[in-house]
């Protein structure tokens, strides 16, 4: 009964909790998931780990779901990962039909959240075995493998890399760290500000600057346009739902489901693409694919499943390599840090009974999110009438907190939220990346140990290409995602150019 | 071929080969960027005119400047009642009333109230549940 041991009443409820909250912060325009998990994680230091990712896991879940409320009902998307939702979704709500839209992506999001956690319960460990395995300069490739990949589904590749580059350069500022075989000594920290760089900058006031600050900058720059009224809301009439509407759609479910989940499965690239890989999908194997874009049930099951399916797929490079899938799960490496606990190979293998409560934190996170989604829709829709004015200081206010307890009470972790925030407004405007920078900052102390500590073993550089098959086929991966992306790169320029 | 890739790593400067490497890239990765999009760059002065054009200056600027005052008073006055996180909340009430009525469009007492309550009432909240239940330093 090992199984059920980290179920507690409080682990259930925080997971519930955890669901509802990030169902309002992914059904409100502008505040994503990751926001959700940003701004709460200062409530977990005090939760211990498994209650801790009971509750973040539910904001994910919740988040992520959350999203097809305004998707449907306004046509704006709560959180990137529902953009395809609203290519049929808001067509069904102008013809009255917003709510059974509504349940068709409440339906499809369980299915796609539940295909994703059997991959996950299934891959992961399996990953985490064979990755064991991995010598340093394994470890190091795959790094650089996830970089490459982030950067060559960025949309601009040139700057995505630049972006991942950015984020390992500034993750070096500080101590070349004793406890990992470094010398201690100090690199990168500008003159008069040894005192606070270092040990460098902090992981959460970084996320929590560029994923809350950043955000509100974002909103105040477009001028915070007010929330929408009640009359806005397109829910239309009461009728009672019919499951038959999947029956000839299961196909399209799982399909979306696992393409969500392979998605999530790619380091750092975000529940947008797979919804629309998903959605692509669904419309060339339609038999009625004219009726995409119209209002088309079996598009809003594509995006949904995908989305959703993303939720087990990201988890899976950050529990069995400790790479973490998407920007959310980047958070959570920062839960898993508060608790002085390490994500990677040995992770599961180690810590059986925090795997366990992963699984089951999902999978109650995903029940809870059908449930209260599906029997209160109507109360949630009233959600997006939440006006933004009042929100948004109250979350830089949450950001503060998140900042300052890391590390115990240090006014410059609340400074960095600040430089990070700004800076996270400003990297849109340059076209930088977000999620190859970030990516970049947490894996870069990781990879500059296992380069140096590779070439003071082996004293020469072709260790990186000669050490095993494995790192042969590493090799194989990065060159290939390059190069594909470059080839997908000038075959998009040209049909652009042919098109204008 | 081997002495070409045959590297030594000196300990006592071991800290700067790798920030040194990544130094080096991203010099490289930015001096493609700038001969790629060198026309860009150089009528870049027109597209950072037409963001700020459109951007609500107001806004913008006055949430950075609140934040700004916000973080510099809030250690300060924690200062005058140490351990006890009344920094934090001292300057979060007005923080979160100036910031949302700066955010409103219709400044209307009829419409504000609401925003005045929470401004009152959710920092009160926030900080009694890290300080009192949670046991958190605040500033």
């Amino acid at each position: 009964m090992e199984l059920f041991d980290s179920l507690s009443p409080l682990f259930v409820l925080l997971t519930i909790g955890g669901t509802f909250v990030g169902i309002i912060f992914g059904a409100i325009p502008g505040m994503t998931a990751t926001m959700a998990v940003a701004v709460c994680l200062p409530i977990t230091y005090s939760l211990g780990l498994e209650n801790g990712l009971a509750l973040l896991l539910g904001l994910y879940v919740g988040g992520i779901s959350g999203g097809l409320v305004p998707a449907i009902l306004l046509g704006i998307p709560g959180t990137p990962s529902s953009i395809t939702t609203t290519l049929d979704g808001y067509p069904m709500a102008q013809q009255g039909q917003g709510e059974k839209a509504l349940r068709i992506g409440i339906v499809a999001s369980l299915v796609g959240g539940l295909i994703s956690l059997l991959i996950l319960d299934f891959f992961a460990p399996a990953l985490a075995d064979f990755a064991i395995k991995f010598s340093y300069v394994e470890k190091f490739l795959i790094i650089l493998f996830a970089l490459t990949v982030m950067a060559a589904l960025s949309s601009d590749l040139l700057l995505g890399i630049f972006s991942g580059f950015l984020g390992i350069f500034i993750s070096l500022i500080g101590t070349y760290d004793v406890t990992n075989g470094g010398n201690g000594e100090w690199r990168l920290i500008p003159p008069g500000t040894e005192y606070w760089l270092q040990d460098g900058f902090s992981l959460l006031p970084l996320l929590i600057g560029l994923f809350g600050l950043a955000t509100v900058l974002e909103e105040a720059q477009t001028g915070m346009q007010p929330g929408m009224s009640q009359k806005d809301v397109k829910v239309g009439k009461h009728e009672r739902f019919s499951f038959r509407i999947f029956n000839g759609q299961w196909i399209n479910l799982i399909r979306s489901s696992c393409i969500g989940t392979f998605v999530g499965i790619l380091p750092g690239v975000g529940g947008s693409a797979a919804s629309i890989l998903s959605y692509s999908n669904a419309k060339t194997f339609s038999k009625h694919p004219e009726r995409f874009g119209k209002g088309e049930p079996a598009g809003v099951m594509a995006s949904e499943a995908g989305n959703n399916g993303l939720t087990g797929g990201a988890l899976v490079p950050l529990l069995s390599l400790g790479i973490p899938g998407d920007s959310t799960t980047a958070l959570l490496i920062g839960a898993f840090t508060l608790q002085g606990v390490q994500v990677g190979p040995l992770f599961i293998g180690n810590n059986p009974g925090t795997w366990d409560a992963m699984i089951w934190a999902m999978l109650i996170a995903n029940i809870a999110m059908f449930v209260m989604m599906y029997f209160a829709i109507r109360y949630f829709a009233m959600v997006v009438t939440i006006p933004k004015h009042i929100l948004f200081p109250v979350i830089l206010m949450m950001c503060v907190i998140g900042a300052y307890t890391i590390n115990y009470g240090i006014m410059f972790d609340v400074w960095t939220l600040l430089i990070f925030g700004i800076f996270g407004w400003a990297m849109g405007k340059l076209r930088l990346e977000v999620a190859p920078f970030i990516i970049g900052f947490i894996l870069g102390p990781s990879a500059e140990v296992y380069f140096v500590k590779t070439l003071e073993s082996f004293g020469d550089v072709s260790i990186f290409f000669t050490k095993s098959p494995i790192a042969m086929v590493l090799w194989v991966m990065i060159i290939g995602s390059v190069v594909g992306s470059i080839l997908l790169n000038r075959s998009a320029a040209k049909r652009i150019r042919e098109n204008s | 071929m081997g002495d070409l890739t045959h590297v030594t790593i000196n300990f006592d400067t071991s800290h700067l080969i790798f920030p040194t490497l990544i130094g080096a890239i991203l010099g490289l990765l930015l001096l493609a960027i700038v001969i790629r999009d060198r026309r860009r760059i150089l009528a870049s002065g027109s597209y950072w005119k037409s963001i700020m054009v459109r951007s609500d200056k107001t806004r913008l600027f006055g949430a950075l400047a609140l934040t700004v005052l916000y973080f510099s008073l809030m250690e300060p006055i924690g200062n005058i009642w140490p351990n006890t996180g009344m920094g934090f909340l001292l300057t979060s009430i007005p923080f979160v009333a100036l910031a949302g009525l700066l955010f409103m469009h219709d400044r209307r007492l009829s419409k504000a109230w609401p925003l005045l309550v929470v401004a009152v009432i959710v920092p009160i909240i926030v900080w009694w549940l890290f300080t009192d239940l949670f046991f958190l330093t605040l500033p």
